[in-house]
C-alpha cells in the first residue's frame, strides 16, 4: 500500500527528477548562453567608445556639457561629457528585484507547504515588485532618450538597450506568468494538486531573471569603463 | 499528488531553509549589494575594484542559485546541467572579448 502510494508520487523519469523540472533547468542553461553573448557584446563596445560627430556635440551640448554619449562622466579633448548611467536609481531598482526574489521564494514555500494564503500574498508581492522594477526601467530608458542616447546613437547605446531591453522583456514575461498564476489561484479549484510544483517552476524563472540582473548591475553599472 | 507530494517529488536530499532563513538570506544579499555600491564609490581601489565587484557579484549569484532556486537541495544532475550552460556562456564571453576587444574595425563601425 505504502509502496503503491510512493509509486504514484514518484516522477515519471529515469533520472528520478520530474522531467518538466529538468526541461526548465535546460532552458535556463540555454538562457545563460543568450545573456552571456549580450553581455560580451556590451563589454566589447563599452571598452572603447569613439567620439561623437561634431553635429551630435552641437545638438546635445547643454551649459557646456554634452549628454547622451558616454556611460560615465569624462572629459575628452577639452569637451566635458556627462555620463548617462544613474547608479543611485539603478541601485534602488536592483534592491526591488532582490526583494522580489525573497517574496518569490516565500510564495514557493507557502505553495509547497499547503499555506495557500501565504502563497497568494507573496505571489502578489512578487508581481508588484516586478512591475515597480519595470517602472524603473521605463523611467531610465525615457531619461536616456531625453539625453540623446538611443539604439541608433552609438554602439554603446545599441548594446546597452539590447541587453537591458531583453532583460526587461524577460521580467515582463515573468510578471505575466505571475499574474496568470495569481488569477488561477483565485479559482475555486485553486492551482490544483501540483500547486507547489507550478509555483516552484515559475519561481525558477523569476530567480534566473534576478541572477541575470545581478551580473548586469555589476558589469554595466558598477564596473568602470 | 498533494502540495507536499509535489515538494517531495522534487527529490530533495536536504531540508529546505525556513522562512526566517530565507529572510536572512535576503538581508545578506542586500548587504552585499550595499558593499558593492560602496566599493564602486570608493576612490583609490584602483585595479582591485573590478575583482572585488566580480567576487561580490559571484557570491550573490551563487547564493540565489543555491538557496532560492534550491539547487543545493536538488540532485546533482540539475547542477551539472546549469553549470554546463554557465561555463559555455563564460567561454563565449571570453572568446568574444578576446576576438573583438579594442578592435577598431568593430568599434568604429
Amino acid at each position: 500500500m505504502a509502496q503503491a502510494a510512493h509509486a504514484a508520487e514518484a516522477p515519471h523519469s529515469s533520472t528520478g527528477i520530474d522531467s518538466r523540472k529538468v526541461l526548465m533547468w535546460i532552458f535556463l542553461a540555454s538562457e545563460c548562453l543568450f545573456f552571456g553573448s549580450l553581455i560580451a557584446t556590451y563589454l566589447v563596445f563599452k571598452g572603447d567608445i569613439p567620439l561623437p560627430a561634431p553635429g551630435f556635440i552641437e545638438a546635445h551640448m547643454h551649459d557646456g556639457v554634452v549628454t547622451g554619449w558616454f556611460p560615465t562622466d569624462r572629459v575628452v579633448d577639452g569637451v566635458e561629457y556627462a555620463g548617462v548611467l544613474n547608479i543611485p536609481v539603478t541601485s534602488a531598482s536592483t534592491f526591488v528585484l532582490l526583494m522580489s526574489s525573497v517574496a518569490m521564494v516565500l510564495a514557493v514555500y507557502g505553495a509547497q507547504n499547503g499555506r495557500l494564503k501565504m502563497m497568494k500574498i507573496w505571489l502578489l508581492a512578487t508581481l508588484l515588485l516586478g512591475i515597480i522594477f519595470l517602472g524603473f526601467q521605463v523611467f531610465e530608458f525615457h531619461e536616456f532618450g531625453a539625453e540623446g542616447l538611443n539604439l541608433a546613437t552609438n554602439q554603446f547605446g545599441a548594446s546597452f538597450f539590447v541587453l537591458t531591453g531583453f532583460h526587461g522583456a524577460h521580467v515582463t514575461v515573468g510578471v505575466l506568468m505571475l499574474g496568470s498564476m495569481l488569477l488561477a489561484s483565485m479559482r475555486r479549484t485553486g492551482l490544483g494538486p501540483e500547486a507547489g510544483f507550478h509555483v516552484e517552476t515559475i519561481g525558477l524563472y523569476w530567480h534566473f531573471v534576478d541572477i541575470v540582473w545581478i551580473v548586469i548591475f555589476t558589469v554595466v553599472y558598477l564596473v568602470p569603463a | 499528488m498533494s502540495a507536499e507530494g509535489g515538494h517531495a517529488a522534487g527529490s530533495h536530499e536536504r531540508s529546505h531553509p525556513t522562512v526566517r532563513q530565507y529572510v536572512l538570506i535576503g538581508l545578506l544579499l542586500t548587504v552585499i549589494t550595499i558593499v558593492e555600491l560602496a566599493a564602486s564609490y570608493t576612490p583609490g581601489l584602483g585595479v582591485l575594484l573590478i575583482p572585488i565587484l566580480m567576487v561580490l557579484s559571484g557570491i550573490k549569484f551563487v547564493i540565489v542559485v543555491a538557496y532560492f532556486m534550491h539547487l543545493r537541495f536538488e540532485k546533482a544532475l540539475l547542477t551539472r546541467l546549469f553549470v554546463f550552460g554557465f561555463v559555455l556562456a563564460g567561454a563565449i564571453l571570453i572568446s568574444l572579448l578576446a576576438l573583438f576587444w579594442g578592435d577598431p574595425a568593430v568599434i568604429n563601425r
